[in-house]
């Protein structure tokens, strides 16, 4: 099998940089083998891409019950161990814990939430990639990999597109 | 000659330019990167002169009155009998108060996509993270014997001694430490994407900085949709967390049995003050990044301030709906002890204080911010948003020693006068500006995605013989 090149195309606007991701799959480009580089976030269906999945929300759940866990332990386990006579109020009170079980809780939520973002996107991540420094300037990059046999039909139609910038690439560390 | 006169309904309707509006006056993204760029970087001599006196007061004011403090013992404060909680934890309300600022402007207004927080949600984050890093000073400070802060903290110690988690005193702990770490997460993750543009527009140690800040992002589809996904679940989840911060805040007071604090109306009643100081304290931060800072007349507009005075308005009057049914219920009820504690308030000696607030909180609030003229002249808005927050920390003043002061043991009553305290509370005022000073040139204070992105949501649509502003659903 031939070796596969990495090509990145820079569009001024989304509407050229979406018909090039159609142009792209009619030359045999598969969806996974092309990505959206921009400066703001635009949807899936803006795109015409296929769905992103994300484990993020999944992660949060996985904070939220750990916070919960660990609330329940400190709440009731602490207690159980070193108990502290308060006047008229028993050992395991229900209504003060339920106020340190909500903020671990909800801290166990949004610290996995945020620590789920930087490992899904494998963060910190200063090694090659492929980038362009305009992208921050407003362009969209749309990279994709291709047989050598259809590079030329690719740079062809993606100029014809109106790609400012189209090249074979390489990564460079970030 | 007669003036020429036409019926009000036939008169020409006096239409705006819609590019007044940020939303409506889109310019190519370079060109706002670049006035962002230009914005952080440019430092005059003055800036450093600022810095230099703030950073001295800081050390004198705060650090070295707080040392001196700890050397001498507390004694030096004015705490005493009856008032053990004095302007330390005023000043503790004070700053968490402030700290809601950003959590209201940047989530719930996110949550209910109101546009014009677009350009505002950064400077009101960092007011958060900064207005937690001086109140979370203030604990330590009114400990006395800091050095054993850390016997607050859950750990099989050798005295078997464990935090009581049903102290109140734990759950400001936790509470503060849970909403200081979620709101510098909230604050980091919408950075991200404008670090990594400061990154590819900066060369030597900012480079080095940002890039590092940048963990490596580049804008691909997968990294927008997941961070998309943890600030939409961060604007959420972080709402009931600052309910719950200054609703435990409030707790400290309304769970003993003092008069004046023993109030169930004091979670929401303390909500609304925090948010209304926050908000107002936005406006004031808003005019003088507007006034100091390079291209910032174009991000930051009077349809901003417009804004932020409705919202500052109507938590005015939330504000004084909660004070006037504390002050009902009390003058009503016919409780001896409250009676004494307001009639400290209204006639004693804290009345000249109380008087104030009023007219602070109350007064020049209602009696301008119902004008549109008003809430778009950015000066004044600054002016009233001081008097608010003069206004608001008295509040807090009247709420900690003076109400203490009056307790059920008329024996023990005594006016408490801040010594020591005074100092140490402008301290930490210098502290909180002088971070947010400091952040101005570190950190593009203006969300420049959220920006292009609220201004591509943004078009003029037909409708009729009229075009009216449209926006799209692009979140």
């Amino acid at each position: 099998m031939p070796e596969e090149t990495v090509h990145l195309a820079l569009f001024k606007d989304i509407d050229p940089a979406t018909k090039a991701i159609d142009k792209l799959r009619e030359l045999g480009v598969r969806d996974k083998d092309m990505t959206i580089i921009s400066s703001v976030p635009y949807s899936d269906k803006m795109l015409g891409r296929p769905m992103t999945w994300t484990l993020v929300p999944k992660l949060a759940i996985i904070g939220f019950v750990l916070g919960l866990v660990i609330s329940l332990l400190l709440n009731f386990g602490t207690p159980l161990l070193y108990p502290i006579r308060v006047g008229n109020m028993p050992y395991l009170p229900i209504p003060t814990t339920l106020v340190l079980t909500f903020e671990i809780s909800m801290l166990g939520l949004l610290v996995f939430t945020f620590l789920g973002v930087i490992w899904e996107s494998a963060y910190p991540s200063f090694g090659p990639k492929i980038y362009h420094d305009d992208i921050t300037n407003g362009r969209i990059a749309v990279v994709f990999n291709c047989p050598p046999e259809i590079h030329a039909q690719a740079h062809e139609a993606l100029v014809a597109l109106g790609a400012e910038w189209m090249h074979r690439t390489e990564a460079t560390p970030l | 000659m007669t003036a020429e006169t036409i019926p009000l309904s036939q008169a020409p309707a006096k239409e705006e330019d819609p590019r007044d509006h940020l939303l409506f006056d889109p310019r190519p993204r370079e060109e706002m990167n670049n006035m962002v760029m230009e914005a952080m970087t440019s430092t005059s001599k003055s800036f450093w002169i600022v810095v230099g006196i703030l950073a001295v007061l800081v050390a004198v004011l705060l650090f070295g009155a707080w040392g001196y403090m700890i050397y001498k013992g507390m004694g030096v404060a004015g705490i005493r009998r009856p008032t053990y909680w004095g302007m330390f934890i005023a000043n503790f309300v004070f700053w968490i108060g402030i700290s809601h600022s950003g959590t209201f402007v940047s989530a719930i207004l996110r949550v209910f996509k109101a546009e014009f927080r677009r350009p505002l949600t950064r400077s009101a984050e960092l007011m958060t993270a900064f207005g937690l890093a001086a109140a979370g000073l203030y604990p330590l400070i009114h400990l006395g014997r800091v050095w054993v802060a850390y016997w607050m903290i859950p750990y099989p110690n050798a005295r078997l001694l464990w935090p009581n988690f049903r102290s109140p005193l734990t759950w400001d702990l936790i509470a503060i430490t849970t909403y200081l770490l979620s709101s510098l997460m909230y604050v980091y993750l919408p950075l991200i994407p404008d670090v990594a543009m400061t990154r590819d527009h900066t060369r030597g140690w900012r480079y080095k900085l940002y890039r590092l800040m940048a963990l490596g992002w580049r804008g691909t589809e997968t990294e927008w949709h997941r961070l998309r996904t943890a600030i939409q679940i961060f604007a959420f989840a972080i709402i009931p967390v600052m309910f719950s911060v200054h609703t435990i805040v409030s707790w400290d007071f309304a769970v003993t049995k003092t008069p004046g604090w023993h109030s169930t109306i004091f979670g929401p009643f303390f909500i609304a003050g925090a948010i209304y100081s926050g908000v107002a304290a936005v406006t004031m931060i808003l005019f003088l990044l507007r006034s100091t800072m390079v291209h910032m007349k174009y991000f930051i507009r009077e349809e901003h301030f417009d804004a932020l005075g409705k919202l500052v308005l109507v938590f005015s009057f939330a504000w004084s709906y909660f004070y006037f049914t504390e002050y009902l219920l009390a003058w009503y009820g016919g409780d001896l002890s409250d009676q004494y504690v307001w009639y400290a308030l209204t006639r004693g000696p804290y009345a000249w204080l109380w008087y104030t607030m009023l007219t602070f909180n109350i007064v020049i609030p209602w009696l301008t911010l119902w004008n549109r003229k008003v809430r778009r002249t950015p000066w004044l808005m600054f002016a009233i948003g001081l008097v608010i927050n003069l206004g608001m920390y008295i509040e807090r003043y009247l709420i900690v020693p003076a109400m203490i002061s009056r307790n059920r043991f008329p024996f023990t009553w005594d006016d408490y006068y801040p010594r020591i305290e005074l100092v140490i509370s402008v301290g930490s005022l210098c502290l909180f500006m002088l971070l947010y000073v400091l952040a101005t040139r570190l950190i593009p204070l203006i969300p420049v995605w959220e920006v292009q992105e609220g201004q591509m949501a943004h078009t003029m649509r037909r409708i009729g013989k009229t075009e009216v502003p449209s926006v799209s659903e692009v979140e």
